[in-house]
């Protein structure tokens, strides 16, 4: 038996699905929040990265989180602790940071074994097509709910 | 029977990491490893050979197996420090690079590994210092030479760089390395056609070699002002650890916004609408930037050959 390197990637049955970790990237630019952590996770879990475990935990802190702010930012506007207008727009700038970092952050991660699975001649697919298409259901998502925090989580970084 | 065998992979691994044939070695390593997955110097020779595949992760747990397999042993030492190094770890690496030094004070190589921790650590004369002591172990290192011209550049002593230089490829002819810095110190002279003609012939010995496609893409990039700006962006940035990169990327799209609500509060309409434009034109170009580049550059190297008079 082989010995095997601790960032080899293991082989899946999903191997046709990697995309390159900037899709999911500019995807959370182009498309929101609700495309890019799911497409990480199941990025990782196509490629079979050894560091799955901490994408998939990282997928998850950056969607809580953002649920987190978002519900203690409109608690706060409730409130009438941030007025609606510049400060309104400073909180928004918090949560879009928040989302922006984890997404550069996870790509980052990502990115690691992806080149170790590039370089073991695994597939990659063009990503051009799916952004489109999340580009264009954005609204569709967006409209599922006319509830603020659902905007907040569901929308991009920029 | 089996550490003669581990013995033989080790050895024809490393004449493959010579010839920067990465996955060659890799794979030797693998099957020596399989034969004794508890080989200190396997794991550290395995190191060295995913530093130069670029495998970072990679070559980070194979140093720290070798370390923790034999930690007394100075070529696991030494292939910690590389890995450190290039971790930018470099407390760390200076800490097994001095053992290293202490436990085998003649090997050439580990001073100069020791000159490349102390330089990144701003110290300069403690650099000198150690690959002087590399050239009086070992005279006409070329990697010493290179080093030194290296450092000569970077403070902008280009003469004294080019003597260096010139020294090195006189002690080692076809090495990439003093090839690539000769070409460097070319560039910033402004001879384009000398370090095209260095570019050129390092391509030719070793076209998978990280610093000489480096050299080419700055000469490619001096002559296109356009993706020259998102190169110098890039190596700006790339400068960087990680969370350097991440901060500073980060960092300035907060300023941006942060700029951008000001503008909106204070009524300039004009100001917001230019900043809106300008952040989108820059997150357009760094976007497409790259691409271009790699496009441009995969061309070149599919037809880069030697200039005959060369």
């Amino acid at each position: 038996m082989s010995y095997t390197i601790a960032d080899e990637p293991h082989e899946t049955s999903l191997g046709a699905y990697v995309v390159s970790p900037s899709a999911p990237l500019l995807a959370s630019m182009m498309c929101g929040a609700w495309m890019a952590w799911p497409w990480f996770a199941f990025n990782a879990i196509a490629m079979g990265s050894p560091t799955k475990k901490k994408e998939l935990i990282l997928c998850g802190v950056a969607l809580a989180g953002s649920a987190l702010l978002g519900a203690i930012v409109l608690a706060f506007v409730d409130a009438g602790w941030i007025p609606l207008g510049t400060p309104f727009k400073f909180a928004m700038l918090a949560i879009s940071t928040w989302k922006l970092a984890f997404a550069y952050y996870i790509s980052t991660v990502q990115a690691r074994t992806f080149h170790v699975y590039e370089y073991y001649g695994g597939s990659v697919r063009n990503a051009g097509g799916i952004i489109g298409t999340g580009f264009w259901l954005k609204g569709i998502v967006f409209a599922l709910s006319d509830d603020p925090l659902w905007i907040i989580i569901v929308s991009g970084g920029l | 029977m089996e550490e003669r065998q581990i013995q033989v992979l080790i050895e024809q691994a490393n004449v493959q990491r010579n010839l920067s044939n990465w996955r060659g070695a890799i794979d030797l390593l693998q099957r020596a490893l399989s034969l004794d997955p508890d080989h200190a110097h396997a794991h550290a020779t395995l190191a060295l050979a995913l530093l130069g595949a670029r495998r970072l992760p990679g070559a980070g747990i194979e140093a720290r197996m070798a370390l923790h397999l034999d930690g007394n042993d100075s070529f696991c030492h030494y292939a910690a420090a590389h890995v450190m190094y290039a971790e930018r770890k470099l407390d760390d690496a200076w800490a097994h690079c001095l053992v290293a030094i202490e436990t085998d004070s003649h090997d050439a190589d580990t001073h100069v590994l020791g000159a490349a921790i102390r330089d990144l650590r701003g110290e300069v004369t403690e650099a000198r210092e150690l690959l002087q002591t590399a050239l009086e172990l070992e005279p006409g290192n070329t990697a010493a030479l290179t080093k030194l011209a290296r450092m000569e550049l970077a403070a902008r002593n280009f003469e004294v760089a080019a003597g260096y230089a010139e020294q090195a490829l006189r002690s080692s002819p076809s090495n990439t390395s003093a090839h690539v810095v000769a070409g460097l110190i070319s560039l910033a002279r402004g001879d384009h056609a000398g370090a095209e003609g260095h570019a050129r012939f390092a391509l030719g010995q070793d076209s998978t070699d990280h610093d000489a496609i480096h050299l080419w893409a700055a000469i490619k990039a001096h002559r296109s002002p356009l993706l020259g700006l998102w190169w110098r962006f890039h190596t700006f940035v790339s400068m960087r650890t990680e969370a350097g990169e991440l901060g500073l990327l980060i960092g300035s799209f907060v300023v941006m916004e942060i700029l951008t609500i000001l503008a909106g509060h204070f009524d300039l309409d004009r100001i917001q609408t230019i900043l809106e434009w300008g952040w989108l034109g820059f997150c357009a170009y760094t976007w497409f930037a790259p691409e271009l580049f790699k496009r441009m550059l995969a061309n070149d190297l599919g037809t880069v050959a030697l200039d005959p008079d060369f």
